[in-house]
């Protein structure tokens, strides 16, 4: 039974043989540089459409556009990075050039994400004290949800990412002193939110040790 | 360099983005001010914050072989592929 067919080894090695050597290389090249951040633009995605399915669709049509023009990327940049801006550039096209609604926003999807995930409130070396460790994923997710999508964006790009000023500059198409203050306006809000979160998941919580 | 133009690069420096005269002025008001220094920690604090508490998912499985089957799929049927987009 595990002897190999050989009818089946033939037609293999055509299609193969099919495929030219620059081809295959592209291939092996593509693997290496691009489909490796797959997980992160499944991410982007997840959080630019809300909606699951969209975000699929939106990473399936990156990564076929990136193949198809690899050879425009220009080789020894951030490869993450390009690829993030044929998706954010893809979404775009998408949802907003044709004023088409995005799937709907599903939060009760993304709150079962949440939920699916055990929370470990401990889980840091940094010292009991610290409000922000009594948060939870999803009061953060939340309060970055809360941010308009300028601030949400670069935030993103940022501090999930760990994308340079320059490289979140020619993602969003503005110059690096407006992603500078984007950043620096956008994470005032976003600690005031975590704070106004903090204080009433203290004053729920009398209960919980205080450790 | 007074608190409220430090106030301005907190963020920045938080990210290793100041250029190094800012850089060089920035720390030098933060060894003389106290409040500004507690600003600091406080902006670098959020950032991590924002680093361990938003949990990035795995792509679907589906997901990834779709991708997978893109570079290995011989020429031609990658070109229909393409159309077919
Ligand atoms: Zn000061």
């Amino acid at each position: 039974m595990d002897k190999p067919d050989p009818t089946r080894q033939a037609k293999t090695r055509t299609i193969k043989e099919s495929l030219s050597r620059e081809e295959r290389q592209k291939q092996l090249e593509f693997q290496r540089e691009a489909v490796v951040h797959l997980n992160a633009l499944y991410n982007y995605s997840l959080h630019l459409t809300m909606n699951p399915s969209d975000a699929e669709d939106l990473v399936q049509e990156t990564y076929l556009k990136a193949y198809r023009f690899f050879n425009s990327f220009e080789r020894g940049t951030n490869c993450k990075a390009w690829l993030f801006k044929i998706l954010k550039n893809n979404y775009i096209n998408r949802f907003r050039k044709n004023s088409k609604e995005p799937g709907k926003v599903d939060y009760d999807l993304i709150k079962d994400f949440y939920h699916s995930i055990k929370d470990t409130r401990n889980d840091t070396s940094e010292t009991d004290s610290d409000y922000f460790h009594s948060l939870l994923h999803e009061e953060v997710y939340q309060a970055l949800h809360s941010l308009p999508e300028e601030f949400r964006e670069v935030i993103q790009l940022c501090d999930i990412e760990g994308f340079t000023y320059e490289e979140i500059a020619n993602m969003v198409e503005s110059p690096i002193g407006t992603v500078r203050s984007r950043l620096y306006r956008g994470r005032k809000l976003l600690r005031a939110q975590l704070e106004e979160y903090a204080k009433k998941y203290g004053f729920n919580n009398d209960n919980d040790n205080d450790q | 360099m007074n608190c409220k133009k430090a106030g301005v690069l907190i963020s920045a420096c938080v990210d290793g983005e100041l250029s190094l005269s800012e850089e060089r002025d920035f720390l030098l008001h933060l060894s003389e001010c106290s409040e500004c220094r507690g600003e600091y920690e406080d902006a670098k604090k959020t950032k991590m914050i924002i680093r361990e508490k938003i949990i990035q998912f795995k792509a679907p499985e589906t997901l990834m072989i779709s991708i997978m089957q893109l570079t290995s799929f011989n020429t031609k049927e990658h070109e229909e592929s393409l159309l077919y987009e």
